[in-house]
């Protein structure tokens, strides 16, 4: 046989077959790594927004989302967005959750990041960083409380608190929550979140 | 080259031609994920996974391949299974497929696999070359272990996520970070060539 005619023949071959191979995996683990995916979504709302039973996505686009997060009685008992924003090395993918008025931040918590460890990667603790994070007043942008305090109590209401050593990381996520904090607004206002089931 | 014993093509994968200590190959995983114990494990064990599958494909079809088109085969078929492989840890350890990251589809390059296709699997029998890739995917697996453990155990106190230092330790923050990967490896590798030195002078 021609050498041209088998190199063809043989790349094509390896080609299809691992095609064949790869299709087949494909459609074993698909449906499995969308639910991880949506289970982890799923326990993100549960933690920022307690209390909920049932969610809806109101707004969906690639890198923000805004969940309404409901009881057992369907009443809309709280928002969880998630967002996406660069921190101090990679993205970071974070979720918060408010209350119906938007007002309150309930709480955050860190999806993912790369930021360095021991330093950064601080934003995912809860007692280095997310407890400053609960309970925060967010009609008004919120702030960065610099140099770092020690106890909630020394933050004013729309203050969080920054991690000593890593003032970047802590800014990236006020930046990521203040920025997606408006884009829900304006949307509310707009009434493209729907109305208050 | 005598002929080696089944027995020693198994065992030069774990000190004489240990992947990373001895030939220096696959030293982007090597460091890059050997910040914690469990993702050393991880990688070791998805790296073996392809590469021992590869040797035995490529092993078994090596004269159907005309020369020519040898390593774009090979590569085809190493990256159909990291693919799998990848594929496959995304969905029943997604944890563990996170913290890897693009380390799992990078295995693609990583030379102890082709390396191993084009200076073993493609000259050996299929029985040869499966013993040769459980040697070297038990001395890679070794090899990142080590080296995942010091860098866990200094940088953080803990092994595999217990807490293994007491409470007056006060983590080595660079042992995790890169400069901490390339600092234990390069101690490491003299370590294993002052081994082989003394090793060699006592032989000869």
């Amino acid at each position: 046989m021609n050498l041209y005619a088998k190199m063809i023949i043989v790349l094509t071959l390896v080609g299809l077959i691992s095609g064949g191979c790869l299709s087949v995996v494909d459609l074993l683990t698909r449906e499995r790594i969308e639910l991880n995916r949506q289970k982890e979504i799923e326990e993100a709302i549960g933690k920022v927004v307690p209390g909920t039973k049932n969610y809806t996505a109101a707004v969906e686009e690639k890198d923000f989302t805004v969940y309404k997060a409901k009881d057992e009685q369907e009443n809309l008992i709280g928002y969880a967005i998630y967002a996406k924003g660069t921190g101090f090395q990679d993205i970071i993918t974070l979720m918060f959750g408010t209350d119906p008025d938007l007002n309150l931040i309930n709480s955050l918590t860190i999806l993912e990041q790369k930021e360095t460890p021991g330093l950064g990667a601080k934003i995912t603790n809860r007692e280095e960083f997310l407890r400053f994070w609960e309970d925060r007043e967010c009609g008004q942008k919120l702030t960065l409380r610099k140099p770092a305090v020690e106890t909630k109590e020394e933050l004013s209401p729309s203050e969080v608190n920054t991690i000593t050593g890593a003032t970047i990381s802590s800014q990236k996520v006020l930046d990521i929550v203040n920025l997606s904090l408006e884009q829900v607004k304006s949307l509310k206002n707009e009434g493209k979140l729907g109305g208050e089931e | 080259m005598a002929a080696k014993s089944i027995g020693q093509e198994y065992v030069k994968g774990l000190w004489a031609e240990n992947p990373v200590f001895r030939q220096l190959l696959g030293m982007c995983p090597t460091l890059a994920v050997t910040n914690a114990v469990i993702n050393g494990i991880a990688m070791g064990l998805a790296t073996s996974f392809v590469l021992i599958l590869s040797s035995l494909v490529v092993s078994s079809i090596k004269k159907l391949i005309p020369n020519q088109v040898r390593i774009a085969s090979y590569i085809v078929i190493i990256a159909t299974f990291v693919t799998i492989a990848d594929r496959f840890m995304a969905a029943f350890f997604p944890p563990i497929s996170k913290a890897l990251g693009p380390y799992v589809p990078l295995i693609v390059v990583n030379c102890i696999i082709l390396g191993r296709q084009e200076a073993f699997a493609s000259k050996n029998s299929v029985g040869r070359s499966l013993v040769d890739a459980l040697g070297m995917s038990t001395g890679f697996i070794l090899a990142l272990l080590l080296l995942s453990s010091i860098r866990e155990i200094l940088g953080a106190g803990t092994f595999l996520g217990h807490q293994v230092l007491g409470e007056w330790f006060k983590p080595w923050i660079i042992m995790i970070l890169p400069a901490g990967a390339f600092i234990t490896l390069g101690i490491l590798l003299g370590l294993a060539l002052l081994i082989e030195m003394k090793t060699q002078r006592r032989r000869a």
